[in-house]
């Protein structure tokens, strides 16, 4: 008996953590609204975010991209020989890419290398009191760290995806029409008969949502860090998996409410 | 060596970004083409499931337009399709809903009409559409045999359900073993008769058959004649029964004759001979053989085709079936099982012949009078067979037979039911003066194509104490099964 | 004018702050010594705001910074420079970009100002040519006078300064001490410092404070402390092993 209300009691507060948590990811996020628009601008701090963020992802997604549009084309051309619809590859790896496997793996990727990367330079910052330092110097660190890594995660996530998209159908295409040998024609019509400019936008739609919560929660981690190299250690890996977890689990929802 | 600002590379990175974005958009974007363009046509179908807006519309595999609208109009579907400028339609065009491949998208499929008829303008409605054998009619038509099935599964489950009918199984089967012991027994003595018997049919159907296909009056004759014939048989029959009592009296003298190795030999002699006219007939031989191989008949064989193939349905009507019926008799532990061959010259007429096996073995009684006085003894022989032979006639479910049962006179009548699933049938027989008659209710249920349980109660008034509730099943097969049966089963030495 | 009324602070069971009570002067440099983990730099942080306390006033110039919220707290924070213990450079920047961010923040001087400015600063705590570094290719003692360098950008009113000289060589830590008690001459600033080194505390110290157990246990002036008969102050002082400070 006493087991048991201890369980309940530690699944009570594990819950009660969560929502807190939720909570105050929201709070930082207002926070980051409140100060995303309230001059001056440090466009340099934001392009320096996005390239790191953006450009230097660019070849981890077109490797993750095309190599998940080539496996794409490779099971589905085997599941689609059994009905004689070897045709429908081409759809159905850009159907995929565009609508699901593009964003997601994307921000997944992402947030690997960049959402860790936010959290772990942030914990630093924070546990070297560099984060004390802004506050010293009366500059706010939501502006000076979280507003830019932000935005570069909502900017750069959906480009990203356009490249993951692209590649990932090229990888599809390379497969299906070279080594399966799949009219190259038809390939491409099927291509362009299922895939709608919607498929498109709301899968990019998607990715910005995936740019935000990474960025949102990697900060959201670093910035709370504590506890020296150990808790940047831990706040970088909680921070990717969260992220990764909240991404599939928004991934459900938008795509409910999207398609 | 140069580097580029984070700015530079950024903007880089976005610009390409943008024209890939673009280039997808416009290549995925050429599709809704025409859409604006191009004049609507309406149609109405039953059923428009799983047809989508902007699905293709179609002339011999050429997308000439798309799905405009779907709407529900009367408890139809009412289509609104847009047809490219430069595509007309006549009046008289048909539109059907197709599927690409097995899975693929539904798309309206337009026979686009002959031509001299005016063309469709704006607006218009194709009034003819032509329904597909889609999978979905496919999946219909599966669910409904799936219901049967079901149906089939549920009352098998009825009629097995509880442990009686468990028991019953369980003890079916142990005697089944030992009556297939039996059967094969027998079959195994007359292996070779009944082999050159089966051959000869063969043959003899088979030159049947070419006298059948190239003589249409002839054949016509001789199906009236066997007509009366088979009512003289009919007549044979009601004397056989009336002889039937005699027989009874006689005391397996029949019975004798039946068992007799030489019938056998007879029946194949009978045969043999009957093949012999026959190829002569075949081969113009003998006047029937003349008139048969006349240069006229050929020429009525095309004339007559219609009057031929009325007389080839009323010949497949003639049937002939061998069953097997094992009866487990609760009451006695005893089981009893009867083969029977049917012959079913049409569908409401029918000859059975067959053998049964009684655990009581055959009754003889033996009258010796000593001093006056008469001792009636009775006998049974164990190895007996009784015989069945009768002759039956179905007016709508019900079904009168009547002739020997189980070697002594009797009459029976069933009624069948649940298209014939169920037959409920009622006997008697052993009309002696000694004891009381044999009587016997029971019914009989088809689960399968050639299986059949059975129950019912046996003897039920009899004061012999043989009174047994008795569960069952029986084997039935066609000839045509039959002969499969029979030439491919191996036989136990 | 710094007042530090009855303060009290714990982290989680261990109370750290125990009813502090303290006056900064203006214009004066004040010393802060206690042993160590004893709650200097604790201390410090309070007095800008980095942390609340569970009880107690902090008046800077007579407002009570633990009841303001963040943007007046911003305001009274731009008095203020700190170089922190381990001088928590930004070392996604440039030493220069380091100096230069307080300026960037909250001036609004052209580049060429900003870069003079800099180099001035940087100057001043004895480096040169060293703006374009990162502050991870810098030793420790470089890192602390650029984190000097950056605190005193702005020419604050008040300069928070935590262990400004230790981890440099007795000559650099001379210059450092110098630094400090021109600018505060020069610049009439008031300069809260704490110190291990008892050599720079009575060259640099208008005022001195001891800081035992949670609570200021002795304040006055160097020479007052000289003469201060109080066990803890005289073990502090004399760096003994034998007294009522107890290392564990
Ligand atoms: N953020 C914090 N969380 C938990 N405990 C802390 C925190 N900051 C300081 N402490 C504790 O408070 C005590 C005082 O720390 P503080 O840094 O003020 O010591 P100090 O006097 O500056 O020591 P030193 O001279 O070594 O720098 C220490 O025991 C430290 O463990
Ligand atoms: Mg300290």
């Amino acid at each position: 008996m006493n087991r048991f209300s201890g369980a309940l009691d530690r699944l009570g507060r594990a819950v009660l953590a969560g929502v807190e948590e939720m909570g105050k990811i929201i709070l930082l996020f207002v926070s980051v609204l409140a100060w995303m628009f309230r001059p001056p601008f440090k466009l340099h701090n934001i392009f320096k975010q996005m390239e790191f963020v953006g450009v230097k992802s660019i070849f981890v997604v077109v490797l993750t991209g095309t190599f998940t549009g080539m496996v794409m084309a490779l099971q589905g051309y085997h599941g689609f020989r059994m009905f004689s619809a070897e045709s429908l590859v081409g759809g159905t790896v850009a159907l995929g890419m565009t609508r699901e496997l593009g964003p997601v793996l994307t921000s997944l990727m992402v947030t690997a290398r960049a959402g860790s990367a936010m959290a772990a330079e942030l914990g630093t910052m924070r546990v070297t009191e560099q984060i004390d330092a802004l506050y010293v110097m009366a500059a706010n660190p939501v502006k000076h760290l979280i507003v830019p890594r932000v935005i570069a995660g909502v900017l750069m996530v959906p480009l990203l995806t356009v490249v993951s998209d692209f590649t990932g159908i090229l990888g599809g295409y390379f497969v299906g029409v070279h080594i399966l040998g799949i009219n190259s024609g038809i390939f491409i019509k099927n291509i362009t008969r299922l895939v709608d400019l919607n498929d498109i936008y709301n899968g990019l739609v998607k990715a910005a949502c995936f740019g935000l919560i990474l960025s949102l929660i990697g900060c959201y981690k670093g910035f709370n860090t504590y506890g020296g190299a150990e808790g940047v250690g831990r706040a970088t890996t909680e921070a990717v998996v969260l992220a990764s977890i909240a991404i599939l689990i928004s991934d459900y929802f938008l795509t409910a409410i999207m398609f | 060596m140069f580097s580029l600002s984070s700015e530079a590379k950024v903007g880089l990175f976005v610009l390409v970004g943008l024209i890939i974005l673009g280039y997808m958009s416009v290549q995925v974007g050429k599709q809704s083409f025409g859409l604006k363009k191009g004049y609507t046509l309406e149609v109405v179908f039953d059923s428009a499931a799983g047809l989508d807006r902007d699905a293709s519309v179609q002339i011999a595999g050429v997308e000439v337009g798309r799905v405009e609208s779907i709407r529900l109009k009367d408890g139809k579907a009412l289509v609104r399709l847009r047809i490219v400028p430069n595509v007309k339609l006549e009046k008289d065009a048909i539109a059907s809903i197709k599927t690409h491949g097995i899975l693929g998208d539904k798309y309206v499929e337009i026979y686009p009409g002959t031509h001299g008829e005016a063309y469709l303008a704006a607006g218009e409605q194709i009034s003819r559409t032509e329904r597909q054998a889609d999978i979905d009619r496919l999946l219909h038509q599966l669910g409904l045999i799936a219901d049967d099935v079901r149906g089939v599964t549920s009352s098998l489950n009825r009629v097995l359900a509880g442990q009686a009918g468990e028991e019953a199984i369980t003890s079916i089967l142990t005697n089944t073993k030992a009556l297939t012991r039996n059967l094969n027994h027998v079959i195994v003595s007359n292996e070779a008769a009944l082999r050159a018997a089966l051959e000869n049919t063969r043959q003899l159907t088979g030159n049947l058959n070419r006298v059948v296909t190239r003589n249409d009056e002839k054949v016509g004759q001789v199906i009236d004649t066997l007509k009366s014939a088979s009512r003289e048989m009919e007549k044979t029959f009601a004397a056989l029964s009336e002889i039937t009592g005699g027989v009874n009296r006689g005391e397996g003298t029949l019975g004798q004759l039946v068992k007799d190795k030489g019938t056998a030999e007879k029946l194949n002699q009978t045969l043999a001979s009957l093949q012999e006219v026959t190829q002569k007939i075949n081969e113009g031989r003998g006047s029937i053989g003349k008139l048969v191989n006349d240069d006229e008949t050929v020429r009525n064989l095309n004339e007559g085709l219609t009057g031929l193939n009325r007389y080839v349905n009323k010949a497949e009507q003639f049937r002939t079936f061998l069953s097997y019926r094992g009866e487990y008799l609760f009451d006695k532990s005893n089981a009893k099982s009867y083969l029977d061959l049917r012959i079913q010259p049409k569908e409401d007429k029918f000859y059975i012949l067959g053998v049964v096996s009684d655990p009581n073995g055959r009754r003889t009684t033996k009258d010796v009078t000593v001093g006056g006085v008469t001792t009636r003894t009775e006998e049974w022989d164990r190895d007996g067979l009784l015989f069945n032979a009768q002759i039956g006639k179905r007016y709508k479910d019900l079904v009168l037979r009547g002739g020997l049962l189980e070697s002594t006179g009797g009459i029976g009548i069933d009624y069948l039911t649940l298209n014939d699933k169920l037959k409920l049938s009622f006997e008697a027989f052993g009309f002696g003066r000694d004891r009381r008659a044999h009587l016997k209710a029971g019914a009989e249920y088809r689960l399968f194509r050639h299986l059949y349980l059975s129950a019912g109660w046996d003897d039920f008034v009899s004061d012999q104490d043989n009174r047994s509730i008795y569960g069952g099943f029986s084997i039935r097969f066609e000839d045509e099964d039959l002969k499969y049966m029979l030439t491919t089963t191996p036989i136990p030495k | 004018m710094i007042k530090l009324v009855d303060l009290h602070k714990s982290f989680g069971r261990q109370k750290v702050l125990d009813g502090l009570d303290l006056d900064i002067e203006d214009g004066k440099t004040t010393v802060i010594i206690g042993r160590s983990g004893g709650g200097k730099s604790v201390l410090l942080k309070h007095m800008i705001g980095l942390l609340r306390p569970e009880r107690g006033q902090i008046l800077i110039d007579g407002t009570d910074i633990t009841k303001l919220n963040d943007q007046a707290l911003n305001e009274i924070r731009k008095k203020f420079g700190m170089l922190f213990q381990e001088a928590a450079l930004f070392d996604s920047m440039t030493v220069g970009e380091n100096v230069a961010f307080p300026l960037r923040e909250h001036t609004r001087m052209k580049e060429k100002e900003i870069r003079e400015t800099v180099a001035d600063r940087l100057r001043s705590v004895g480096l040169t040519g060293v703006e374009e570094k990162m502050p991870s290719e810098l030793s420790g003692g470089m890192r602390k006078r650029v984190g000097l360098a950056r605190a005193i950008a702005m020419r604050p009113q008040i300069v928070l300064f935590d262990e400004p000289t230790t981890g440099l060589d007795p000559v650099m830590a001379e210059a450092i001490n110098r630094l400090i008690i021109d600018t505060q001459k020069n610049l009439n600033l008031t300069c809260v410092v704490i110190s291990h080194d008892v050599r720079s505390i009575f060259e640099i110290g208008h005022r001195i404070a001891m800081l035992y157990e949670g609570k200021i246990i002795e304040n006055g002036t160097p020479e007052e402390l000289r003469a201060s008969q109080n066990p803890v102050t005289l073990q502090f002082l004399a760096g003994s092993i034998e007294g009522p400070i107890r290392i564990m």
